[in-house]
């Protein structure tokens, strides 16, 4: 494994995307950037702006309204890139979701518009269960490096 | 012919070593920063069992950071000036590498000794610095503009804490040449100089540096990441090694002006690496202790506070001058 590839395991940068929902997911991961879980000891930092990530950390299920936000925030983030979905919403929908009848204003989960490489569960999933999906997440990283 | 060719040496020499003591110092910075506020910060001895695959230390963290970031794709905004959107990085990168030619290190006078060398070295600082500015303001994003406007008035009054501290400096021990400045004696006139000028450069280097109270051109969750906000990849890298080398620069810089004669002899060098040590622990309280200002109260106690402490830094320069 060449340095380049190690330095990025050891320096995932998230970039947290709230899509919509109930910000209890987002709460937990904040939970899991503060002191008590401190990712930090890994080298993982949340940054401001979707440029520099290499995660997409999405959260909730999707509005319509909210559709060309979160495909523009997907293109704005550099390859190579992978994108972790938090919570029950984000997985499948949850009970916003419905085939038929369709929702009036609610599209779904993000897979519909974005690849979504790892699935957290859980509603809202716990900052233990946020961090291994991270770490999914940076195996991935080092995978499509790899291919490459 | 020998010094010269030391001095070649040398210059090749300084430029790793400033990389590894400014990743040793930003690495500091976020680990002190962390300890301060209940946290762990980046492993210094990784947990045994994920050894093989996160590393055995973390000790060059922000190194690992800006390698990644060289990895990684860059994105150039369709709406940006790219000519000055690409190349402001790199010419920033240049000028503080160059800057650091200019400040000398213990065992290695560099290009401290040539005349004037004080002013080239802040020029080279302020200049640095300018093209962080630049390159935010052709990327066409507001966030960017917003960022580097705030960062224009932070280094107006910024730059003139620090013009107003260094030239004391030099005022008192009549000189312009860096080498002679920190390879002069010390007195107890010139300890009170230090104790009041080193205060103006500390907080002219939160300026600087972006440091807790000061942080407010890249504030995040506020202005998205301020300048830097459209830049990735590569580019991005490049602004993230110049802050590493700047903030080598800085603390060199205040070192060998108001810590004489420790950036002199090779034997002072244990000496050196405390003092740098203790200068980062001392910018690190600043920034846990510290919320962000408004922009507004940072210009307004810049001018309430620095720049009278600089004034009265240039009365007692004046009165070793004229009197001591």
């Amino acid at each position: 494994m060449g340095i380049m590839d190690k330095a990025r395991i050891y320096s995932p940068w998230l970039y947290h995307l709230h899509c919509g929902g109930c910000n209890g997911c987002d709460i937990e991961t904040l939970a899991a950037l503060a002191p008590r879980f401190d990712v930090e000891r890994f080298g993982i930092q949340l940054v401001p702006s979707p440029r520099h990530a290499d995660i997409l950390l999405t959260t909730g299920c999707v509005p319509k309204q909210f559709i060309p936000m979160v495909k523009r925030v997907y293109e704005q983030v550099p390859e190579p890139k992978v994108v972790v979905a938090v919570g029950s919403c984000a997985c499948g929908g949850s009970l916003f979701y419905d085939d038929a009848p369709e929702n009036y204003a609610i599209l779904g989960h993000p897979d519909l518009l974005i690849p979504v490489d790892v699935y957290v569960p859980g509603c809202a999933p716990k900052p233990e269960a946020i961090i291994n999906g991270v770490v999914q997440g940076i195996l991935k990283l080092a995978e499509k490096r790899a291919k490459k | 012919m020998v010094d010269l060719i030391y001095t070649l040496v040398s210059l090749i020499v300084i430029v790793p070593l400033a990389l590894f003591l400014g990743v040793i110092y930003s690495y500091l910075l976020r680990k002190l920063s962390a300890r301060f506020q209940w946290r762990v910060g980046p492993m210094f001895r990784m947990y045994g069992d994920l050894k093989p695959l996160l590393g055995t230390t973390r000790l060059l963290q922000p190194l690992y950071d800006i390698l990644k970031l060289y990895g990684k794709e860059t994105v150039v905004p369709d709406v940006s000036r790219r000519r000055l959107f690409v190349y402001s990085p790199y010419l920033s990168l240049i000028f503080a590498v160059a800057a650091i030619f200019f400040i000398p290190f213990p065992g290695m006078p560099l290009l401290s000794g040539v005349p004037y060398s004080l002013i080239i070295a802040s020029y080279l600082l302020i200049a640095s610095i300018l093209f962080t500015i630049l390159g935010p303001v052709a990327s066409g994003s507001p966030w960017a503009a917003i960022g580097a406007r705030r960062e224009v008035e932070l280094f107006l009054v910024s730059e003139l804490g620090f013009v107003l501290c260094v030239f004391a400096v030099a005022i008192a021990r009549q000189s312009l040449v860096i080498w002679d400045i920190s390879s002069g004696g010390q007195s107890v006139y010139l300890a009170l100089l230090t104790v009041t000028a080193g205060a103006l450069m500390l907080v002219a280097m939160l300026g600087k540096l972006h440091i807790k109270p000061f942080d407010m051109p890249e504030a995040e969750a506020e202005i998205v990441a301020g300048p830097y906000t459209e830049y990735s990849g590569k580019l991005l890298g490049t602004y993230y090694l110049t802050k590493v080398f700047l903030l080598y620069g800085l603390v060199a810089l205040f070192i060998s002006l108001f810590l004489p004669p420790i950036a002199t002899n090779v034997l002072w060098l244990p000496i050196y690496i405390v003092a740098a040590v203790v200068l980062v622990f001392l910018l690190t309280v600043v920034q846990v202790l510290n919320p962000r200002y408004r922009i507004r109260n940072a210009i307004s106690w810049y001018l309430k506070v620095a720049i009278p402490l600089g004034v009265l830094n240039f009365v007692i320069a004046l009165v070793i001058w004229l009197v001591v």
